[in-house]
């Protein structure tokens, strides 16, 4: 008695329609359509046309072979040798492979499971594969996104100082032809002497600062990269002491010791640039910025850059044995609501936070005991040529 | 439904009769001239999803156009954008084909087609792209190549080398590895070819006598550099 495992669709069961491909010799190449089913004994084979002999061929498991093949290894690749020579069925339908793993005789069953599982491998390792690339590409749009600011470090840390000198200097130059310089006088030399203080305690210092004096009412002090400073008139006729504008000056040295600038103009510039410099192209830079219209002076810190100036200024400060509270309180003056017009403050955002944070930043740092500049500041503001402002 | 190609050769044509009621489904674009009795419908074959995935997965069009002879028996006329032969195939139900995606012109309506995404050595190397149309169903299937197709018959276990990009449509039931053309990196790339595809049988490989890519970088050379 035979044991039939019927197939869908079950109605029409000798009329169905093919399920599986058989290639031999002399069949077409593209693999004659048949009907498979998987009986108690074997499989049973009708070919769906009459080009072959036209009657049923039946298969017993004993001469089969059983591998798995096809573009995705996801057919079942049966073969068997007989009078007209080997046949080869490949087989998709997951009901006749199910039906042919059920019945299958033992000495199939190894090479079936084998094949099974090798169809499983090769589905896992498509898997992993397309998983593995879509973490790496999931893992590198994270890490730009996050990563960004390290990559913007990175990539000004490949920028030489002389191209940085290049870049501020045009600018500097190009702002100073506008403007009425200092050239001499006390409030230069104290300016110098600030800076020579400042600078002796900047180790391994990169930077040739230039510290220019620029006759103006405008209260504000600004640094470009590459070490070229411009502190206005105006801000030392506010300034109640030379602790006050040194106070100034050392968070704009800080500014360029930390590349500050650079940083803007490479995030500015975008993140193309800066993986073009990180690969070592740093000579597109200054075109490139030319190119783009990026203003220098236009630039505006980040409060992180702010923050970390006004640490590292303090730090500078201390070092220099020039009494950091001139700073902080500068700082806190120019917060004040009834000062009018304050260019700092349009681009240096004060806030009590700021100068608390600066407060406690100094109580933690040892004391020392200040030592105080040579010039009289009195003596200095009166060579800008006005009377100093009153205190508030 | 009655389909012959008219003017083989590089500019063919299509003609398929439809009987009153029969439909058939085409690349959209396809149609050049119909008969009156013809309604044109755009349609996204396999719903929104399937069309987008095609559209931005393959390349293929979103749309389908679906051409029914819905007042009476009609003629429509079809054609493929690029210069290359015909082929027209007419699927049993059983077989399956990988269409690469410029490939497809026109089918029955039985005819599936669903986006399929190759593994990713095939992918990045076998110049069809990572994805790949799979065609299966039961009846009339359109192909059209650029250049003349020249079809391989593969018996079990027989392997043929192809140049990569000179695919245009193989059985599901032969598999390909992408390998380099020759022994060496160097070589491979200095005799211009690069990577082949080695196919193994059985099974039936179309393959088109032109390769699109070449010929645009050819013909690039051409085009005049507008300041």
């Amino acid at each position: 008695m035979q044991r039939v495992i019927p197939l869908p669709p079950y109605p029409g069961y000798p009329a169905m329609s093919p399920n599986a491909l058989c290639f031999g010799d002399e069949f077409p190449a593209a693999g004659a359509p048949c009907i498979v089913q998987v009986e108690e004994h074997g499989l049973t084979v009708t070919f769906a046309s009459d080009t072959a002999d036209g009657q049923p061929e039946s298969v017993p498991f004993s001469s089969l072979t059983v591998t798995a093949g096809g573009l995705d290894h996801d057919h079942l690749v049966v073969k068997w040798v007989n009078v007209q020579g080997e046949r080869t069925l490949y087989l998709k339908n997951p009901d006749v492979i199910r039906a042919f793993r059920e019945s299958v005789p033992d000495h199939l069953s190894l090479p079936f499971a084998q094949a099974a599982e090798r169809v499983r491998q090769v589905r896992h390792r498509g898997r992993l594969v397309w998983g593995v690339v879509g973490g790496a590409i999931l893992a590198t749009v994270l890490g730009l996104w996050f990563g960004a600011d390290l990559l913007v470090e990175l990539a000004v840390s490949r920028i030489p100082v002389e191209w940085e000198h290049k870049l501020g200097e045009s600018a500097y130059r190009d702002f100073l032809s506008h403007q009425e310089v200092m050239k001499d006088g006390p409030a230069v030399a104290a300016l110098g002497e600030m800076t020579q203080r400042l600078t002796e305690q900047i180790p391994n210092n990169p930077y040739k600062f230039e510290v220019t004096v620029v006759k103006s009412d405008v209260v504000n002090a600004f640094a470009l990269p590459g070490g070229y400073v411009v502190v206005f008139t105006g801000l030392m006729k506010k300034a109640e002491s030379g602790e006050e504008v040194a106070g100034v000056l050392s968070h704009e040295l800080n500014h360029v010791l930390q590349r500050h600038g650079l940083e803007r103009i490479v995030k500015s510039l975008g993140l193309l640039t800066v993986v073009a410099i990180v690969l070592g192209d740093q000579q597109g830079l200054v075109g490139l910025m030319k190119q783009l219209g990026v203003e220098l002076l236009t630039l505006k810190f980040g409060r992180e850059q702010e923050t970390e100036a006004d640490l590292k200024g303090l730090q500078l400060l201390q070092r220099a044995k020039i009494d950091p509270s001139g700073m902080i309180r500068f700082f806190e003056r120019l917060s004040e609501k009834d000062q009018g017009r304050m260019e700092w403050l349009s681009t240096h955002p004060m806030s009590t936070a700021r100068a608390e944070r600066l407060k406690a930043e100094l109580a933690a740092l040892p004391k020392k005991s200040p030592e105080p500049f040579t010039f009289d500041w009195k003596h200095v503001q009166a060579s800008l040529g006005s009377q100093p402002v009153a205190a508030p | 439904m009655k389909s012959e190609i008219l003017y083989p050769g590089a500019f063919p044509m299509v003609r398929v009769d439809l009987a009153a009621g029969e439909h058939i489904k085409a690349e959209s674009g396809a149609m050049v001239a119909c008969s009156p009795t013809i309604d044109i419908e755009s349609k996204m074959e396999g719903g929104f999803l399937g069309a987008l995935s095609r559209k931005f997965l393959t390349g293929e069009k979103f749309f389908f156009q679906t051409l029914r002879a819905s007042r009476g028996p009609g003629e429509v006329l079809l054609a493929p954008t690029v210069p290359g032969e015909i082929v027209i195939l007419e699927l049993d139900g059983v077989s399956e084909y990988m269409v690469q995606k410029d490939g497809f012109l026109a089918g029955a309506d039985a005819i599936l087609i669903e986006s399929k995404m190759q593994s990713l050595s095939r992918g990045l190397l076998g110049g069809e792209g990572f994805f790949i149309l799979k065609i299966s169903g039961k009846g009339m299937l359109v192909l059209n190549s650029f250049g003349a197709i020249h079809k391989i018959e593969l018996k079990p276990d027989q392997e043929y080398i192809v140049d990569n990009s000179h695919l245009v449509a193989w059985s599901a039931t032969t598999s390909y590895n992408i390998e380099k053309a020759t022994s060496g990196w160097v070589s491979s790339f200095t005799s211009g070819e690069g990577f082949v595809c080695r196919f193994r049988g059985p099974g039936l490989v179309y393959i088109q006598s032109r390769n699109p890519g070449s010929f645009g970088a050819w013909i690039r050379q051409f085009i005049p550099v507008s300041e």
